[in-house]
């Protein structure tokens, strides 16, 4: 096994590394590039999701996979694996198999118009780099990994560059990565400054604690921007509709994970949690990204900004598993934050299986009408049935409906809040209400957006020629998305299956075996799962509906005879003219909501009329327009005030002169110089 | 084996006493404004009606239109299965706990939903919308007040919560118990579509919620529907009643005849608390359909103060 | 069993306060604090049936009293005459809608909560932990006063923030002197009447009672 192991995490990593070559190579020949490509990363990530079970389940500590040490000081390229790494692996490898199917059949529709080879290439090469992300063990490779993986993501958002919103949505996300890896980088130096070591291993106890809270404060602004909390997400739902589908569902489904990662790895593990003020920050901020992400996201009319945001809202809910784990060890309550943290890795896991199954079915969406906009989608479920069903399975996985496997993340989480509140802790308490409260307004909420998200674009009739022509995705794309909703039905079912895997992570990050409290008895067919007399059986709960629904069709035949049925047109008030343009908008079903939470949207309408009075026959024009407070508020100033500074600095700074610009040199130098002789 | 019947034995007392309640309520109305009334049993006889006839579908509709009731109606049963009905035939396992609950009773309503806009009908997305709406502002609520009473009796499993509360004496006298009590009855109110929420007596589009959902259906389809939410409401009126009105702990032996006793208790809290909805239903009158967040955060409210007093009063004493 | 009464008490009266926010129209406001006033009224009975047995005092009762003739009688008629004479029966124009209002008062219970969890004795026999309920209600009396703009609001939130230090008082002292009560009585009374008759006065010179309108008699 100690041999076995790296050389299967090896030969991963190398195949990813052939197929990014090969997609170059291959640049001609488009139509074997994409199939050759989507092999080599389906073959290297079943390789990779073995070597991570196994790594998780035969094999406690690091695991050593690669060592090569540069001349360069400071950069040793060490790649280890460990047990967190190789959970996040496993999410990484699971996703990318099932993409890369997709992939055959999506880029299809690339062949021949775009350039195959370097997307491929791109492809590639960014899950190389998360890879990395995740098993280094350098912070200055780490921190190089980062930056790539970040660039080449960006490549991948611009891929389609003619539309301009996709260069604008790409040079928003660049700036935002930037900013967020200036922080990193600056938690990182100052971390070398106490320590002398860039080592992420290594411990972190000649630190002082002020410097810590700071370093602290660092890593979530840092980490926060990737992950896309709220106030940091603005990037986001720019970011993920620009990119073609397949890579927003890596972005979503594991990209911002990272910053989850970066979180254990760098806080929970290399600092230590001491204070519980940042339990509570990280918790605060999560419940407010759990709230706004999804208000956001009911908003939207284009179904992958509407995704990108309810990416806001997972990640709020990790983070409040997160937050309660980090206020419960500084508490020192281990079992308690163990738990916490189960919920939280659970859901990171699962929501990689959903989301990115999500934006591959918005992705099919696009392919089959070449549209995002729901207000030209309707009745695709006629259309595209089985990409309707899986869609459907999907949207159910989300709104944490029993029994797909979102349910079990959440409620694990209202379990981990559950257990934490515990009396004499005042204000950590009313905070944990008030996280249960948001999770359950969410919830709410989450079931309207996506009944919106699947009932406007897949039910009712069509509300655009594009929408009426749609045509069938290849069948690559159903095998993956199928794939993805077997596996979110079958964690949802057998949650103690990836329980296992989660427990042993938390036990070699210092955390305490929950599986012990997580009763489960091997019976029949289903586990219970089980926290202090608290169980739920999600397949029993599935076993009785299906039950239910036999007995009741049972029944009804017999005392209500024969089943007759007529078809008939949909009831129209005796109008007899219905038309698609008389069924909800995606606009209108999401108004009430708009209505009731208009301190958050700010909405405001406008009616003009071309003619002369608004009751003349003219046509009429009625417009609604909402707002997003960060935008307006946070970033619009900012980005006023960096560029009227500017454009006031453009002459007296940027004189275009060569010899000020030699000036600045020798000043700066000199300074330098002045400095390390001071101080 | 035991197990099975006992959930099983639950959900069929739900399953026949749902249609009578509506039935009491209708007929409690019009006791007190001095009409005659249809019979306490008419719901049985209209069920039957529709169950014999043929249903009329939609040409538009997708296959979500025919599934959705049979769907509706068996997440509506399951529910019933998680809320003990008696302490007496106690399951050892319940399949689930009131998370559970609310997500069971979430699948319903998320094909109820995807119906209504299935049609095409404008009727169907204006009810839809608007269901969304009330039921999200109503489900923190929902989870807030189970969770106080919850951390009380320290378990999530409804059953384990009614033993504690049996143990506590007349929990409503209790200020925790008054809040959630009052918070729960606005969650039954808005969760059975009832007046000041919705009026289920009309097809007015003003004022439709949950009858624009259903309007499409006709024949079995319909009666499922009506069924469905019929358990529904009764689902929630037991979760009351048995939570904060417990009443097993005063039947002092066992045997076939307690749990005849047990069910006779049950049926007469239920009686009144159906007098409550009659009662709360005569004297208001349909909110305008932005006044419901009004009242949806007056309900969090109470459900928030509930647990604050918890915490004012020092938690475990309570 | 009278703490326990006593306990659920203080929470309809801080109940009521919530409803008097949530509430819109004028006669509502004055059912919703006769129903307030009631509860103190009951409150005080209460403690005075349990003061009587130990004791023998019966201050309390005739407390009681007179806060039913005072409180639940005779100023609410005052208003009720007040509110007859005056056009404007709803309240519009809020300068917040009324669930954050409600969520802001929730917020302010919040509050007080953690203020006063600080006190030494808090719920160890020395003072009642109702004391956090009754605090909050003044809090919300003031925020009531704040957010309408009629007069007959105004002097509904101050009869609240009264009844608020009213029933902190009494809670947490286990009864003042009934000379200080009965000062108490006498202060809001004259305040109520004098409040009364200044709603008119608005209301003959502006014709209307929105004291928004009083800035017009600067300069």
């Amino acid at each position: 096994m100690e041999l076995f192991l790296p050389v299967l995490f090896q030969a991963s990593v190398l195949l990813y590394l052939v197929g990014a070559i090969i997609s170059v190579l291959l640049r001609k020949r488009e139509k074997i590039n994409n199939l050759s490509a989507n092999l080599f990363c389906m073959a290297a990530s079943v390789l990779g999701a073995a070597a991570s079970i196994a790594k998780i389940l035969w094999h406690e500590g690091p695991l050593g996979i690669f060592e090569a040490h540069s001349t360069i000081p400071f950069l040793s390229l060490v790649m280890k694996v460990d047990n967190i790494s190789a959970f996040f692996l496993l999410a990484l490898f699971i996703l990318v198999f099932c993409v890369s199917i997709y992939s055959i059949g999506y880029i299809s529709h690339y062949i021949g118009r775009r350039n195959v080879g370097l997307f491929n290439f791109l492809y590639t090469t960014f899950i190389l780099t998360m890879i990395l992300v995740f098993t280094s063990t350098n912070a200055i490779f780490f921190y190089i990994c980062w930056e790539a993986m970040s660039v080449f993501s960006y490549f991948l958002v611009v891929f389609e560059s003619e539309k301009s919103e996709n260069q604008r949505a790409g040079t928003l996300y660049i700036i935002m990565t930037h900013l967020a890896s200036a922080f990193i980088l600056v938690a990182f130096l100052i971390i070398y400054s106490y320590t002398q070591s860039f080592d992420l291993y290594g411990s972190s106890g000649a630190l002082p604690e002020m410097s810590k809270n700071i370093i602290f404060l660092l890593f979530l602004i840092g980490f926060g921007t990737k992950a896309g909390l709220i106030p940091l997400h603005v990037w986001l739902p720019h970011a993920h509709p620009a990119a073609p589908s397949n890579v927003s569902a890596l972005m979503s489904g594991i990209m911002i994970k990272t910053a989850i990662y970066g979180m254990l790895r760098f806080v929970h593990c290399y600092l230590g949690i001491e204070q519980a003020w940042w339990g509570l920050l990280i918790l605060t901020l999560g419940m407010i990204s759990v709230f706004l992400g999804v208000a956001y996201a009911l908003m939207e009319g284009n179904i992958k900004r509407l995704l990108a945001f309810s990416s806001v809202e997972n990640i709020g809910i990790i983070l409040i598993g997160l937050g309660v784990c980090f206020i419960a060890f500084a508490h020192e309550q281990v079992l308690l934050g163990s738990f916490a943290l189960t919920a939280a890795l659970l859901h990171t896991f699962n929501h990689s299986l959903f989301k990115g199954g999500l934006f591959l079915g918005a992705g099919a969406i696009q392919y089959s009408t070449q549209t995002k906009d729901m207000e030209k989608l309707g009745g695709l479920s006629k259309r595209i049935p089985v990409t309707a069903f899986f869609v459907l399975c999907f949207s159910l996985a989300i709104s944490a409906i029993i029994p797909f496997n979102g349910f079990i993340g959440e409620w694990l989480t209202f379990q981990a809040l559950f257990a934490n509140i515990l009396p004499g802790q005042t204000g950590i308490d009313i905070l944990l209400i008030l996280a249960v409260a948001a999770l359950g307004l969410a919830g709410g909420l989450v079931i309207a957006c996506f009944v919106k998200f699947f009932g406007i674009s897949f039910l009712g009739l069509p509300r655009s020629e594009q929408a009426l022509q749609a045509k069938e995705v290849p069948l690559t794309m159903n095998i993956s998305m199928g794939l993805l909703a077997c596996l979110c039905l079958f964690f949802g079912l057998f949650p103690l299956t990836i329980l296992t895997l989660v427990d042993k992570v938390i036990l070699s990050i210092g955390g305490s075996t929950v599986l012990g409290e997580l009763r489960g008895e091997f019976f029949l067919l289903f586990y219970p799962l089980e926290i202090a007399g608290n169980e739920i059986l999600p397949a029993a709960i599935l076993g009785l509906v299906l039950v239910m629904i036999i007995l009741t069709l049972l029944l009804l035949r017999m005392f209500g005879g024969k089943y007759i049925e007529r078809k008939y047109g949909t009831w129209d008030c005796g109008y007899e003219a219905l038309t698609s343009r008389m069924q909800y908008s995606a606009t209108g079903f999401s108004k009430p909501l708009q209505i009731v939470f208009k301190i958050l949207f700010r909405p405001s309408r406008k009616l003009s009329a071309e003619g002369e009075a608004l009751c003349s026959s003219e046509p009429i024009k009625y417009t609604t327009t909402f707002s997003s407070i960060f935008e307006d508020f946070l970033y619009s100033p900012a980005a006023k005030a960096v560029k009227s500074f500017s454009k006031k600095t453009a002459f007296r700074i940027q004189t275009g002169s060569i010899h000020n610009y030699l000036i600045y040199i020798l000043v700066t130098v000199l300074l330098l110089i002045l400095y390390n002789r001071f101080f | 084996m035991n197990n099975l019947i006992y959930i099983f034995l639950q959900a069929l007392t739900i399953l026949m006493l749902a249609p009578l309640v509506n039935g009491l309520i209708r007929k409690m109305k019009a006791f007190i404004q001095k009409r005659q009334g249809a019979s306490i049993f008419q719901m049985y006889y209209d069920l039957y009606k529709l169950v014999r006839k043929g249903s009329v579908v939609s040409e538009v509709s997708s296959w979500i239109f025919k599934a959705t009731p049979y769907i509706f109606f068996a997440s509506a049963l399951v529910a019933a299965m998680l809320v003990p009905v008696s302490t007496i035939i106690l399951p050892k396992h319940i399949p689930g706990d009131f998370i559970v609950l609310v997500s069971v009773l979430g699948l319903g309503r998320f094909f109820m939903m995807l119906a209504a806009l299935d049609t095409a009908s404008t009727f169907g997305g204006m009810g839809s919308s608007r269901e969304a709406m009330v039921s999200t502002l109503i489900e923190p609520t929902i989870l807030v007040s189970l969770f106080t009473i919850g951390l009380i009796s320290q378990s999530t499993s409804l059953s384990q919560i009614m033993l504690t509360v049996q143990g506590a004496g007349f929990p409503l006298a209790h200020p925790v118990y008054i809040m959630v009590f009052l918070a729960l009855l606005i969650v039954i109110i808005a969760e059975s579509a009832r007046i000041p929420i919705d009026d289920p007596s009309t097809h007015l589009e003003l004022t439709m919620i949950h009858e624009a959902m259903i309007l499409e259906y006709s024949g079995r389809h319909l009666a499922l529907m009506e069924y469905g939410a019929a358990i529904k409401q009764l689902v929630f009126m037991t979760l009351l009643v048995n939570v904060l009105v417990p009443h097993d702990q005063i039947i002092a032996f066992t045997g076939f005849l307690a749990l005849f006793l047990s069910l006779l208790i049950y049926f007469f809290k239920i009686l009144i608390l159906t007098g409550i909805i009659a009662l709360i239903e005569i004297n208001t009158v349909k909110f305008r359909l932005f006044s419901i967040p009004n009242m949806a955060a007056f309900a969090f409210i109470l459900s928030f103060l509930g647990i604050l007093q918890y915490f004012i009063l020092g938690g475990s004493n309570v | 069993m009278f703490d326990f009464l006593l306990e659920t008490l203080s929470v309809l009266i801080l109940l009521s306060a919530f409803a008097l926010m949530a509430n819109k129209r004028i006669s509502s406001y004055i059912r919703t604090f006769r129903i307030q006033s009631i509860s103190i009224a009951l409150a005080a009975g209460i403690m005075g049936i349990q003061s009587s047995q130990a004791e023998g005092r019966f201050d309390f009762l005739i407390v009681c009293l007179l806060i039913v003739a005072l409180k639940v009688v005779y100023i609410p008629h005052l208003l009720h005459k007040t509110y007859a004479n005056v056009k404007y029966k709803v309240e519009k124009d809020f300068i917040l809608n009324i669930p954050i209002m409600i969520i802001i008062c929730c917020g302010l219970v919040l509050f007080s909560y953690f203020a006063l969890a600080s006190i030494e004795g808090l719920g160890q026999g020395l003072l009642n932990l109702q004391f956090v309920n009754s605090v909050s209600v003044i809090w919300i009396g003031l925020f009531f006063m704040i957010s309408r703009k009629k007069a007959i609001g105004q002097i509904i939130g101050f009869l609240v923030i009264e009844n608020g230090l009213y029933i902190a008082a009494m809670l947490s002292t286990n009864g003042m002197p009934l000379v200080v009560d009965l000062g108490i009585f006498l202060d809001m009374l004259t305040a109520v009447m004098i409040m009364g008759l200044m709603v008119f006065r608005i209301n003959d010179k502006f014709d209307s009672i929105d004291i928004d309108k009083l800035n017009h008699l600067k300069g």
